[in-house]
């Protein structure tokens, strides 16, 4: 009987304590806020694969908490998660796009769910759905689902201000193009390009060779097309005075570019008897043995003039310094501003910066090659009027506390 | 002949151009599909480019053996350098690792050309110094300042430098880690980035006369 009693007793308590775990349990779920305002849409500028999600704020009340993004294809049922993250960040104001190409609401949430690992990326748009889960400790709350079609765009808004100035640049450089042909043009001077003529004169005077690289660069950077129009120059002129010219390569592609240019600079010159097809010769495709075997050559051969001219990195030196102990005059420009330094200590000319670009048009002096030259201080005071008028806004925008004037000037120079 | 000499190169260089440009702007897939492609024909260019390198290699070093040019021997070794590699490659089926053990291509690849590959590097440190010493002969007063500034960096990098700072000139207040950090975030990072836009916009300039036809000189002018 007394057992019987107990019995009874340690069951009531069981069921007493159950009873008010449930209750905690549901107070629990009732603590956290539902998630309002959800909504789900392409997410506009991207490739596809991407949804924009949005959402209400959950409150003081989700402190602590997580953020489940889940995702469903109509066709396929299930739920995938595709990403987690805590409930109190991702604001819209703090989305990484412009102002003019996305309008945050206070206190709204808003977050990209790229949904490619899961779903691919069809070529056409696709509709999924999407819903929030909302987890603390051991309770979830979740919204309803949501559909949304998404797919890729056609025009990235957030690089407007980037296309802006791509057109600007364009007008000024057709409206500079057309001005040139009725006018000429003051172009500075550029010692480094002046020499050029200088060094094949005491290469035919010492009846030596004139070494040409282009650097290890392939066709499609510009320095390397730069330097191609370099080469041109020179070898008219190496062909007028009947110099020997030697153009060790990188990249056979450029070897094959360089082949023609060299071959038409020399019947220009009315010289097609003195060109030879192992002017272009290929060396290697591996940087440190490209390097060795130009400076075994320039070390052997004590060329009376080199130039090196286009995208150079590690073997700048490793080049320049041989040349410098064989005597040779040296001419030398890279857009690598890293490799600028051992040119400059090395060369007895270097073309800095722009002046690579330039002297395509510096030596050829064609109207309409000078004239893209204006296209460049155009550009270049551009720049300091920005970095001026930039540097002042933000200043003021710290100093009278204007937030929105600091990040309007930011957004608008920002690359995105 | 102008036609396929001029016209067309020139309008193919322009089409390519304006789709390759207009794609930063345009994220639709159809814009990663065609810079997918066009990245597939640059490598198979590439490739059959490739075989014309090495044709003009091997013509231009026969041509120097057959003719006993100076230093003719020289270019046996690249016969021989050729050789030495590609039969290993052969024979090793292109693997440089045969399971845990290396085949010959790897040992050839790690103890030959990596060895010289790192040689070659480590020449590098010899020619800054004489590099350095040129930079550092004070000619001008320009030169004097990257002397001094170039002097500070190095000796405030060891201990001695800032135990000769500190005693000589400690009483300013100023570590010479101070100095360091502003001669490299302030004077070096200006003319660094001064040069830089002239690089991007002299860029911008070179690629529209390309897309445009008015730079031609690579296609071999007119």
């Amino acid at each position: 009987m007394t057992n019987n009693k107990l019995t009874f007793l340690f069951l009531a308590a069981a069921i007493a304590a159950a009873g008010t775990g449930t209750a905690d349990a549901a107070e629990k779920k009732a603590a956290l806020p539902p998630l309002t305002g959800f909504t789900a849409a392409d997410m506009p500028g991207d490739a596809g694969g991407a949804a924009l999600l949005r959402w209400n704020s959950p409150g003081e009340a989700a402190e602590g908490a997580v953020i489940e993004v889940h995702a469903s294809d109509p066709a396929k049922p299930g739920w995938v998660k595709i990403k987690e993250f805590p409930a109190a960040g991702n604001l819209e104001k703090d989305m990484d796009m412009p102002f003019w190409a996305w309008r945050p609401v206070p206190g709204r949430h808003a977050v990209t769910a790229d949904t490619t690992s899961s779903f691919g990326r069809p070529a056409a748009a696709q509709e999924l759905e999407f819903k929030l889960r909302l987890v603390k400790g051991g309770s979830s709350v979740e919204t309803e689902p949501v559909k949304a079609s998404i797919g890729g765009n056609w025009f990235n808004a957030s690089r407007l201000n980037n296309l802006v100035l791509m057109l600007t640049i364009i007008i000024v450089f057709f409206w500079t193009v057309s001005h040139a042909k009725r006018k000429g043009l003051f172009i500075r001077r550029i010692a480094g390009l002046d020499a050029i003529d200088e060094a094949i004169g005491r290469a035919t005077e010492m009846g030596r060779p004139i070494f040409y690289s282009t650097g290890i660069g392939p066709m499609s950077l510009v320095p390397t097309i730069a330097s191609t129009s370099i080469l041109g120059e020179v070898a008219r002129k190496v062909a007028q005075y009947d110099t020997s010219l030697k153009v060790p390569h990188f990249d056979p592609i450029v070897m094959t570019v360089c082949k023609e240019v060299v071959k038409q600079s020399y019947l220009e010159m009315e010289r097609p008897d003195s060109y030879r097809d192992d002017i272009n010769f290929f060396v290697s495709q591996d940087q440190f043995s490209y390097a060795a075997s130009v400076d075994a050559m320039i070390h052997r051969e004590k060329p009376a003039a080199c130039f090196f001219i286009g995208h150079f990195m590690a073997e700048s030196l490793l080049l320049a310094e041989v040349g410098a102990t064989t005597g040779a005059i040296q001419i030398a420009g890279t857009e690598q501003e890293s490799q600028l330094p051992f040119f400059f200590t090395s060369c007895d000319y270097t073309l800095i910066g722009e002046e690579l670009y330039a002297a395509g048009a510096y030596l050829s002096k064609e109207p309409m090659l000078t004239s893209t030259l204006k296209v460049q201080d155009f550009g270049k005071a551009f720049v300091m009027l920005a970095v001026v008028a930039g540097a002042i806004l933000i200043a003021a925008g710290a100093m009278f506390d204007l937030d929105s004037l600091s990040k309007v000037v930011t957004q608008l120079f920002k690359a995105y | 002949m102008i036609l396929i000499k001029k016209h067309i190169p020139l309008f193919i260089c322009f089409l390519v151009g304006v789709l390759t440009l207009g794609s930063y702007y345009v994220p639709n897939v159809h814009s990663e599909n065609y810079l997918e492609m066009m990245n597939k024909w640059e490598n198979i260019v590439a490739g059959f480019a490739f075989l014309l390198g090495l044709m003009s290699l091997f013509t231009s070093h026969f041509h120097k053996i057959s003719r006993r040019a100076p230093g003719w021997g020289y270019s046996l070794f690249v016969y021989a350098g050729f050789l030495l590699v590609v039969v290993p490659a052969v024979v090793s089926n292109g693997q440089p690792m045969a399971g845990p053990a290396m085949t010959s291509l790897g040992w050839i690849y790690r103890f030959v050309f990596t060895s010289l590959s790192g040689t070659m590097f480590a020449v590098l440190a010899f020619y800054i110094v004489s590099t350095a010493y040129r930079a550092f002969r004070i000619k001008s007063p320009q030169a004097f300042v990257l002397f001094a500034a170039a002097f500070i960096v190095i000796l405030g990098r060891v201990p001695l430098g800032q135990m000769m700072w500190d005693g000589l000139l400690g009483w300013t207040g100023y570590q010479v880690t101070d100095v360091i950090e502003w001669l490299m975030s302030v004077p070096v990072v200006a003319g660094r980035r001064g040069i830089m836009i002239g690089i991007a916009i002299g860029g911008i300039v070179t690629a529209l006369k390309i897309i445009f036809g008015i730079e031609r000189q690579y296609m071999g002018k007119d």
